[in-house]
């Protein structure tokens, strides 16, 4: 629409349609934008994931840059595997409302570049064999699913106590790395952990009517014995040459039970898992992968 | 003394129709000389202060749980009932191992089989819970466990096992439909599913996932049993069965033995693994006898295999007892209360809990409650937070002045006005 002179009145351009602007309107919008900022520089933790695998974990901003394992045995377990079969990544701190399933890790990988299609974790595996075609130990060795149950079972859940419900280990460990980056707000932070020790203990009563610490103690003792059995003399598991998924596995607990830094109160998984030198050994060794 | 073994009732032909009882059942019945030890089918978890089957009476003293119960006897008969003494570090690691892994997994392969999937649970399951537990137990009990089954099997994503759970599924979204007023009500169509149909198309989307899961299962144990040949772990030369052959039967005997309305986990294992089936027979018939076990020996002894003897009576104050446990578990923070409270006993019944460990675990107990009394107190402020707030704004009104109980008629009239359409949803939805 051609400007009008200054003298129009603006009754007889509304006549034509509902939608025209009132000229004293117009001419004040017309001197907009006054100045125009250049644009914001990308920050520099985000940029482009252009050449560069990218793991989404549990991590702090500073152990993320320098590519330090993450706190959440989970999410080191991936990082630990794809370390040792050889994919270069980098890993971003997130949360769980950052994943699309809901649960971390997960991985954008970057290529192809158009396909941006986050990989959950259960698919991690399979992806990597893709990509440096590894082998798939599972078929390997029939021991290694049900040395793993005790990992996935036994050792985790006596993990999940001694973070969670040990009181003096949550203030000190739990709520210093996934309560309070999240918000500084207290009353949230307190519901927070409320939640957090809540789905911990609901998840150790789904199997048994009592949570009983001693078993739970004696149990993981028990796997970390069987543990270190399995892996005698040899320096990874299986006698592979290289470390794999459970090694991996296996480092995803021990590198957290042993790391004196996370300030752990009371830290019987460690006194369990220091009678076994050969564990100990194995962590030290695949630590020097970070 | 005589060694008293309180399990789960029999059922299906087997002696108890839990998997964890039946471990206990065989490996009492390999390890412990016949005239020491009686068999009672009480059925009750609360019989035994720890709350849980299997329990292990040694006069005052209750040990449950299976592996608790091996360790019992090791010490009680200083190493002689043994099973496992002679077996060395690589055998003992497997034996830890396998165990874990059979728990584990085969403990949700039951979970799918006897109570997640409908017709099973419906056609067998309750109902031998219904002949093996006394009132009011069988009505409070089987639901209970059925729920329980549930909550630890649903990570699976095997829900449409569950008739029950898609028919909820298919009536919130029915009804979810008509109150966003998308269709209007009197057009839905009432998909009428007949249980036939329905069973033919879960069986198809949950063949992939079972299949999977099975195989995932039998696989480890098939090869194991290929290499030794008899028993999963030999404890000795004679290949006499060892603790991991218990807990295998109590689980595999359970997937293989009972006569079910959808059998998928016996015939699985019958495709999969018929080395492990015939293993579970021999490992049954050696263990629990030849002829199937009947419910009713439980209750009527006769001489058989197992050393049975019948439970006592139900009380009237152990029926007063459960019918007001089950009321106050239902409250709820009565509920909370009493979790916590079942914590603190455990630990100070048990004393093979160090000082430290019994301080710690109390303490546990105590913050619990804390927390406890902050989320009553975190209620009781929001409610009168809503109370003062429906106040101020006038829909709650205390006083009688005239203006204000003009507002609080307009009010009233607006909450009828919504009435009759709420209601009509409310009933369109069936």
């Amino acid at each position: 629409m051609p400007p009008k002179g200054p003298d129009t009145p603006p009754e007889e351009s509304n006549t034509s349609t509902f939608f025209t602007v009132p000229a004293p309107i117009k001419r004040l919008f017309d001197k907009f934008p006054l100045t125009t900022y250049p644009a914001n520089e990308i920050p520099q933790r985000l940029r482009p994931h252009d050449s560069v695998n990218q793991l989404y974990v549990f991590a702090d901003a500073s152990g993320a840059r320098r590519g330090r394992p993450s706190f959440n045995p989970q999410c080191l377990k991936w990082q630990a595997y794809l370390k040792f079969v050889g994919i270069d990544f980098e890993i971003t701190p997130s949360n769980n409302h950052a994943s699309p399933n809901g649960s971390l890790p997960f991985l954008l990988p970057s290529l192809p570049a158009d396909a941006s299609n986050p990989i959950p974790s259960h698919k991690i595996q399979k992806w990597a064999i893709e990509q440096v075609h590894c082998e798939e130990e599972q078929q390997l060795n029939m021991r290694f699913e049900v040395y793993a149950s005790l990992l996935d079972n036994r050792i985790r859940s006596a993990w999940l106590y001694m973070l969670y419900l040990d009181s003096e280990n949550f203030d000190a460990v739990a709520r210093r790395l996934y309560v309070n980056p999240t918000t500084s707000n207290s009353v949230v932070r307190a519901a927070l952990g409320h939640q957090l020790q809540q789905a911990a203990r609901d998840e150790l009563l789904k199997t048994s009517r009592y949570i009983d610490a001693a078993a739970l103690e004696d149990d993981a003792g028990g796997a970390f014995e069987a543990l270190s059995t399995l892996l005698g003399e040899d320096e990874h598991f299986f006698g592979r040459p290289n470390p794999g998924l459970f090694d991996a596995s296996v480092f995803a607990y021990t590198q957290l039970i042993l790391d004196d830094t996370l300030g752990w109160k009371r830290n019987r998984l460690g006194q369990l898992l220091r009678e076994h030198p050969n564990l100990v050994q194995h962590r030290d060794r695949l630590l020097k992968f970070f | 003394m005589v060694l008293q073994l309180h399990v789960w009732g029999p059922a299906f032909a087997l002696p108890s129709i839990d998997a964890q009882c039946l471990a206990a059942i065989a490996y009492c019945s390999e390890v412990l000389p016949k005239d020491s030890w009686e068999l009672i089918a009480s059925s009750d978890p609360s019989v035994s202060p720890t709350g849980e089957l299997p329990a292990l009476q040694n006069g005052s003293i209750w040990v449950s749980r299976f592996r608790n119960i091996v360790d019992y006897l090791r010490q009680y008969s200083e190493g002689a009932w043994n099973l496992d003494q002679n077996l060395d570090d690589v055998q003992k690691a497997d034996s830890v191992a396998f165990s874990s892994f059979i728990e584990s997994r085969g403990q949700s392969l039951i979970d799918l089989y006897l109570y997640v999937t409908s017709q099973n649970y419906y056609n067998n399951t309750s109902p031998a819970y219904g002949s093996l537990l006394q009132w009011p137990n069988q009505w409070i009990l089987p639901p209970k466990l059925h729920g329980a089954a549930k909550t630890r099997t649903e990570h699976l994503g095997l829900s449409s096992l569950d008739l029950q759970a898609m028919e909820d599924q298919r009536k919130r979204e029915h009804s979810a439909a008509v109150a966003s007023g998308q269709i209007p009500s009197n057009l839905i169509q009432q998909p009428r599913d007949t249980v036939s149909k329905l069973l033919g198309r879960t069986a198809q989307t949950n063949q992939f996932r079972l299949e999977a899961l099975t195989a995932d299962f039998f696989e480890p144990l098939e090869a194991m049993l290929a290499r030794s040949k008899t028993c999963l772990l030999p404890a000795d030369d004679n290949n006499n069965p060892s603790s991991l052959d218990c807990v295998a039967l109590g689980y595999l005997s359970l997937a293989l033995i009972p006569e079910l309305a959808f059998p998928w986990l016996r015939d699985a294992m019958r495709a999969k693994a018929p080395l492990l089936a015939a293993y579970t027979e021999r490992m049954r018939s050696r263990c629990f006898g030849d002829a199937p076990v009947e419910a009713k020996h439980a209750f009527q002894p006769v001489p058989a295999v197992l050393p049975w003897r019948a439970p006592e009576r139900i009380s009237v104050a152990a029926v007063g007892n459960t019918l007001l446990g089950t009321l106050a578990d239902n409250t709820p923070f009565l509920r909370e209360v009493r979790q916590n409270r079942r914590l603190k006993q455990a630990v100070e019944a048990d004393s093979a809990f160090s000082s430290v460990e019994k301080q710690v675990l109390s303490s546990y107990a105590d913050s619990s409650n804390k927390d406890m009394l902050l989320s009553i107190a975190t209620a009781v402020a929001g409610t009168v937070a809503l109370v003062g707030y429906m106040v101020h704004v006038g829909l709650l009104s205390f006083s009688t002045g005239g203006f204000e109980e003009e507002e609080e008629s307009e009010q009233d009239a607006g909450v009828l006005q919504i009435d009759p359409g709420s209601a009509a949803d409310f009933l369109g939805a069936f």
